[in-house]
């Protein structure tokens, strides 16, 4: 139970002085730590050491504003989940704890024309089978396509594009995913062997845990207008990836903590906790591992782009239909564990800061350069995964995200652990509650569907809530799963 | 000997032995126990693994872990005994096991990483504990 002061600041905004642990020393915050909560939330935010991390995270170097985190912070290796750091560029450091273990997990949502009345029972079966099929998933998944090292170096050098350029999808999925679908500063010669190797054996497959794919229903609009402008009405087909950059991103991870941590001790970097490891931005280090990063990141495109086109595979199989003709488009692709170089006004001032994102999506509001065109006037759209059997969610990036350096939630998040949640059900019930409920769930094996029981996660509803009442992002509209291939 | 530890969203093992290289090889044990569904696994196949010793226990700890985690990872393979030598300068091990079989080894978790959270190595009367926590 963390016991530290949490000082209301505002509706849902809750503050941790800067003063909290000294005002001299090494424990002294820079800046101050903010988290995005409602009250009936505080209890299970204090429940873990998630706040002590964000305040942890305010005595690095070079941090800038505030350390910031959304209501589905929890903890989390040496940043909390949830957590938002930005560092000046020139005093400021980089740090793969910011980021996570699986680099640009992330997010994508593709829409369709048909409607609930399109499908029945039968077909979504068909459908979720045919995914489950064609997208390998589950523990020990193997990929269904052999790369060269040559090729999987050119996906970590050029994300989605290539596969595009591959007949993997249309060319007009890549304006509609975040940074395009590649970050150009990727560098695959930064990238290890065993990456590679790791990343080879994984290529197009969604992986384990709380990673999904989902056939949904649109159930609820909350803003007209910008789901008019995403493509979205109620009780329209939607299909929703969750998956990131597979062994390959975790491998990069641990590759460079062992460097990091060299660095820290190099750099004279006092850290209040080791898992905090990082490293000047324009040091050599850092700068490697941000290109090692970027081609990770560049992975993870890759990955959820060749699983939306065996999505489009699948629904033309069962539905004999093309996929163009099913209006199967993308309507956006978010990540949420990812370091970026943006440009943001701080104190009135332009400034280029290295965001971290761990657990946290990018939320950049109307005119944003970065934004699909036609997007731009509305707003990023911002995808928030729920877990099986719970709802999912799309908001609208509003400008006022720009106090949270343009960020937003990520998801619902962990109250349970997996063993507690395999003692408490069992996974073929839980799968016939779900069918009561009316959805079909093929899952890579009924433990993992006790592990991942909805009653396992806080309520995403609550954590969007949250962030609607504080103005950064608003809800456009609900989606509630129908089917459902769990890794 | 080893013990499963449980925190919210993650998972470790503590491991014992009379000796440190037993406490490593009990280590591996109990991460594959965790990522199959404990079912017994026979030594098939033999991969000879060497992990430099060039900072403290602990780091070599999560180098041991993450070269088997590798192995998983590329060659879908399981283990289920080890052989662990550890010199001044290199740890040369020995792990037996053969080709993961969900039927027969059972379904576990997906291990991303090992992490540096409550990372210990320590030697007590009865000899060692090692403890880490991985990334799921």
């Amino acid at each position: 139970m963390w016991d530290g002061p949490l000082e209301k600041v505002g509706e849902y905004r809750y503050m941790i002085p800067k003063s909290y642990k000294g005002i001299n020393g090494n424990l002294k915050m820079r800046v101050p730590a903010l988290i995005y909560a409602s009250e009936k939330m505080l209890p299970s935010i204090k429940k873990d050491n998630a706040p002590e991390q964000a305040a942890n995270v305010a005595t690095m170097p070079g941090i800038v504003g505030k350390a910031f985190a959304m209501p589905d912070i929890h903890w989390g290796y040496g940043f909390p989940i949830g957590g938002v750091a930005a560092f000046d560029e020139e005093e400021g450091v980089i740090s793969p704890g910011g980021v996570g273990f699986d680099i640009n997990c992330g997010v994508r949502l593709v829409r369709t024309n048909l409607h609930i009345g399109d499908l029945n029972k039968e077909t979504i079966k068909q459908l979720v089978d045919e995914l489950f099929k064609n997208v390998p998933s589950g523990v020990g998944s193997k990929a269904r396509i052999r790369l060269s090292m040559q090729e999987i170096n050119s996906v970590l050098d050029n994300g989605a594009r290539w596969a595009v350029e591959q007949g993997y999808g249309w060319n007009e999925d890549l304006e509609y995913l975040e940074e395009k679908g590649c970050m150009e500063i990727a560098d695959s010669t930064l990238v290890s062997e065993k990456a590679k190797m790791r990343g080879k054996e994984q290529v197009g497959s969604l992986g384990a845990g709380n990673h999904f794919l989902e056939i949904q229903r649109v159930v609820e609009i909350y803003d007209e207008e910008a789901a008019k402008v995403y493509g979205l009405e109620k009780n329209q087909i939607t299909v929703m990836i969750h998956t990131g950059s597979r062994g390959l991103g975790h491998q990069v991870c641990s590759d460079y903590l062992r460097v990091l941590e060299q660095a820290t001790k190099k750099y004279n970097i006092w850290l209040p906790d080791r898992q905090l490891a990082c490293a000047p931005v324009k040091s050599k280090e850092g700068e490697r591992y941000f290109k090692a990063m970027a081609a990770a990141a560049n992975f993870a495109w890759t990955n959820r782009q060749l699983i939306v086109h065996w999505v489009r595979q699948s629904f033309e199989h069962v539905l004999h239909e093309d996929a163009e003709d099913l209006g199967m488009h993308i309507v956006y692709d978010v990540c949420h564990n990812i370091a970026k170089m943006e440009e943001h006004v701080v104190d009135g001032k332009k400034m280029k800061l290295y965001v971290h994102r761990k657990g946290a999506t990018r939320a950049f509001g109307p005119n944003r350069s970065e934004i699909p065109m036609k997007y731009r006037h509305i707003g990023q759209p911002v995808l928030i995964p729920g877990d099986m059997g719970t709802a999912s969610f799309i908001l609208r990036a509003r400008n006022e995200a720009d106090e949270a350096f343009a960020s937003s939630c990520h998801g619902a998040g962990r109250v349970m652990s997996r063993n507690e949640a395999k003692r408490r059900w069992n996974g073929r019930e839980i799968a016939k509650i779900l069918e009561k409920r009316g959805i079909y769930v093929h899952p890579a094996s009924w433990t993992v569907m006790a592990e991942e029981s909805p009653d396992a996660y806080k309520n995403v509803g609550d954590v969007v809530d949250v962030m609607h009442g504080a103005g950064l992002t608003t809800k456009v509209a609900k989606m509630v799963p129908l089917g459902v291939v769990k890794g | 000997m080893f013990k499963i530890i449980e925190h919210t969203a993650d998972i470790g093992i503590e491991a014992y032995g009379k000796t440190l290289e037993e406490a490593f090889e009990n280590a591996a044990k109990g991460m594959f126990s965790i990522m199959t569904g404990g079912g017994k696994i026979e030594s098939k196949v033999m991969k000879e693994i060497e992990v430099p010793f060039d900072m403290d226990e602990e780091q070599l700890l999560v180098d041991w872990l993450s070269e088997l985690l590798y192995i998983h990872d590329v060659e879908h393979l399981v283990f289920g005994e080890f052989d662990v030598k550890i010199g001044k300068e290199k740890l040369t091990g020995r792990a037996y096991g053969e080709e993961y079989d969900v039927k027969k080894h059972g379904y576990g978790m997906e291990i991303k990483a090992v992490t540096y959270h409550m990372l210990e190595v320590k030697k007590d009367k009865k000899g060692y504990v090692v403890r880490c926590l991985f990334d799921i």
